[in-house]
């Protein structure tokens, strides 16, 4: 498979802060990369650094296999980037936006005409061409900042957080629309702290925690670092301890809990824990209602693998 | 692309607001209030006036006579239309009623004027003139009759030395720096600076556009495979035609509508104008890279710069170059607005060769090393932070 980001031993400092430690990714060609840490974990200024807009104290930042840097023009007309915050022209209309950013890459005008047309259908912003950006809402304006970053199909996309402050609808829409970009040949690189999205929309995955990865691989990969794989709740009423006890004395049970009408058990990688503990249940003469299996969340990983939750903020 | 960079200025609203129309709002303004003015000598209705006299004295009564003489409907310029009250308290009800505008209470050998609140411009104006060149006049006539019983002939001499000395410091308080420089002139020139330089503010804006780590825009631009030296060039001229084209319009209207007199070198005129403009937008340059912030931080510092130079140059008060010269020239040197207002004054008044280049050449050598700074730093792409 084709490399086509390689960051390696990545340093940035601010002051006395450091923001990078040590960071190193790679992402290969034509699948979507998530970069996933909570807000301030570092994904914005690893980003930067990939970029050549900021300074980094140490580390090398291939891109297509070549040296990055402020000067790499060749690379920089290959790269798209949406940014966190929406980077746009207030008194520039939306299709004059597009055109413009579009013209920093794409000289020829017919050629420009038509790339400029696709974008729009592509964040579907049809019916605003002619609209100030103040006038479009905040989902509406989201589109437009992606617009601006993909017109002139760059083989590698950045995408700073594209669904903060979105409306369900326009967040949907953005992450359909980046499964399409990769499904055309682009490379994505995608950063969130939602990790509901990265599960769903990402091939491969960092765990980005005070400028570090904590873990890197695919989804199957993350969950298998960990040892709880499967969390398991059962609804039954009464279960007295000495059954509790034999459910926990099952190889793969390490923890469990019981509320007095739901049972919840904790296990291991194994392929019969469901059976197991409704067997044991049924021999002891219980009536069990509802049975659920649910395998761990991005969350769980986090929270394994840094004893906190990515959830609060 | 050069289009959008025209397009983005010429749809700055708060721009054009500045730098065009507020600068056409003050002289329109002030053409209403020295027009008025100039225009005094040939019509003035008379100004209804109340004289109210509380002394026999010799002072008093030269002083009603005086008025009498200004309020005579036969004379050739009738100034007041007058009416007579026993006493001030009398007279000054009569002001709070708006029966008349003016009084004048004349007493053993002092005077006093009031101005009903609803009062004119002209009036205000008219009532000082003759109440002080009374006061000044009468001490000159008692002091003439006192030597007089004296030295007639020394006394004579003396006060005619008297009246060439204030003849001369008259001549002299000519120059730029006086206390009062040709006010009507001055003023608009003034307001045509104040509107070139806040061309600055497009400056600062420049820098918003380019620098990454002002705007998300910029950012951008930085990382496409554009180079900035070109950016930075299409950005500059963006900025610079509009703001000739203002100053074109201000000239045109200040020439045509208020009959401004602009010298008689339109050459050196235009070179001025053209050297102003770089000044003031390589100026807002250097504003928007040393102070702090986002944008509109940035911008609010800037406005606050070109408000108080504008101001110490004399745009509200226009003795205060001279003040200023008195006691720190220096800031008079380093001022933008007040070494624009001089180069132009000098330039249209007295095509005065040393005075203009000098002034142009400061403006010019501070554009070179505000370009060259400006340039250097924004051709970077790289920051240390974002
Ligand atoms: N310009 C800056 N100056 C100082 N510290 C900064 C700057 N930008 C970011 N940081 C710090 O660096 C860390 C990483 O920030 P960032 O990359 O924006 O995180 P994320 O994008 O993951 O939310 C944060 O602790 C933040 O406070
Ligand atoms: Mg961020």
């Amino acid at each position: 498979m084709n490399e086509i980001l390689k960051v390696e031993g990545l340093v940035k400092r601010y002051k006395e802060l450091i923001a990078l430690d040590h960071l190193s990714i790679s992402v290969n060609e034509g699948e979507i990369f998530g970069l996933l840490g909570p807000n301030g974990s570092g994904k914005s200024t690893c980003i930067n650094c990939i970029l050549s807009l900021l300074e980094y104290d140490k580390g090398s930042i291939r891109v297509f296999g070549k040296e990055m840097s402020p000067k790499a023009y060749e690379l920089k007309s290959q790269i798209g980037i949406v940014p966190q915050e929406v980077a746009v022209y207030d008194s520039l209309t939306v299709y004059e936006n597009i055109d413009f950013f579009c013209g920093l890459y794409i000289r020829d005008k017919e050629e420009r005409k038509k790339l400029v047309r696709e974008a729009i259908d592509f964040v579907a912003l049809n019916d605003f061409v002619k609209f100030r950006p103040k006038k479009l809402s905040g989902g509406l304006k989201r589109r437009l900042n992606i617009a601006c970053g993909i017109v002139h199909k760059p083989k590698l996309i950045f995408f700073d957080e594209p669904t903060v402050a979105v409306d369900p609808q326009s967040r949907n829409r953005i992450l359909e629309g980046i499964g399409e970009l990769r499904d055309k040949g682009a490379t994505i690189i995608y950063t969130s702290h939602y990790m509901e999205e990265v599960e769903q929309l990402c091939d491969r995955i960092a765990i980005l925690d005070k400028g570090n990865t904590i873990a890197e691989g695919t989804i199957e990969e993350l969950r298998n670092m960990i040892k709880k794989s499967e969390i398991i709740s059962i609804e039954a009423g009464g279960l007295e301890e000495a059954v509790l006890e034999k459910v926990r004395e099952l190889k793969n049970v390490y923890s469990l809990d019981y509320d007095g009408s739901t049972l919840k058990v904790e296990a291991g990688s194994g392929r019969h824990n469901v059976i197991d503990i409704v067997n044991i249940l049924q021999e002891a003469g219980y009536s069990l209602r509802k049975i659920f299996s649910e395998q761990p969340t991005l969350n769980d990983v986090f929270l394994e693998l840094t004893g906190k939750t990515l959830r609060d903020e | 692309m050069f289009r959008y960079f025209l397009l983005k200025v010429l749809r700055s609203r708060n721009y054009l607001f500045w730098s065009m129309v507020f600068p056409l709002v003050i002289m329109f303004c002030m053409n209403m209030a020295f027009g008025n003015i100039y225009d005094t000598e040939n019509s003035i209705d008379p100004i209804r006036t109340v004289l109210v006299k509380e002394s026999g004295s010799f002072f008093a009564e030269q002083f009603a006579e005086l008025v009498k003489s200004m309020a005579d409907e036969g004379a050739e310029r009738q100034l007041f239309d007058l009416s007579e009250a026993d006493s001030a308290e009398q007279a000054k009800e009569m002001l709070l009623a708006h029966e008349a505008m003016l009084l004048f209470v004349a007493g053993e050998d002092e005077l006093e004027v009031f101005l009903s609140d609803d009062h004119s411009m002209t009036s205000g104006i008219v009532s000082g003139t003759v109440a002080d060149s009374y006061r000044t006049n009468f001490r000159l006539m008692t002091d003439v009759y006192e030597n007089a019983e004296r030295l007639p002939e020394e006394a004579v001499s003396e006060i005619m030395d008297n009246m060439s000395k204030e003849l001369s410091y008259t001549m002299q308080s000519k120059g730029i720096f006086s206390d009062s420089p040709n006010p009507y002139v001055w003023y608009f020139y003034s307001t045509l600076v104040m509107g070139m330089f806040f061309n600055a503010m497009t400056g600062v804006n420049l820098v918003s556009d380019l620098k990454a780590d002002v705007s998300g825009e910029a950012m951008r631009l930085s990382v496409s495979p554009g180079g900035k030296g070109k950016m930075i060039v299409y950005a500059f001229i963006a900025r610079l035609i509009p703001s000739l084209l203002i100053s074109g319009i201000h000239l045109a209207v200040m020439k045509l509508v208020f009959k401004v007199p602009l010298g008689d070198d339109p050459l050196r005129l235009a070179a001025f104008v053209l050297c102003s403009d770089i000044f003031a937008i390589g100026f807002g340059v250097i504003c928007g890279l040393v102070f702090k912030g986002n944008l509109v931080a940035r911008e609010n510092k800037t406005t606050g710069m070109l408000m108080a130079s504008v101001f110490l140059s004399g745009e509200m008060i226009s003795q205060l170059p001279g003040i200023i010269e008195r006691s720190a020239p220096i800031i008079n040197d380093i001022n933008p607005a007040t070494v624009m207002n001089m180069a132009l004054y000098r330039l249209a008044m007295y095509n005065n060769d040393y005075d203009f280049y000098g002034n142009m050449i400061k403006l010019v050598a501070a554009s070179v090393v505000f370009l060259v700074i400006g340039t250097v730093i924004l051709r970077r792409e790289r920051y240390a932070s974002l």
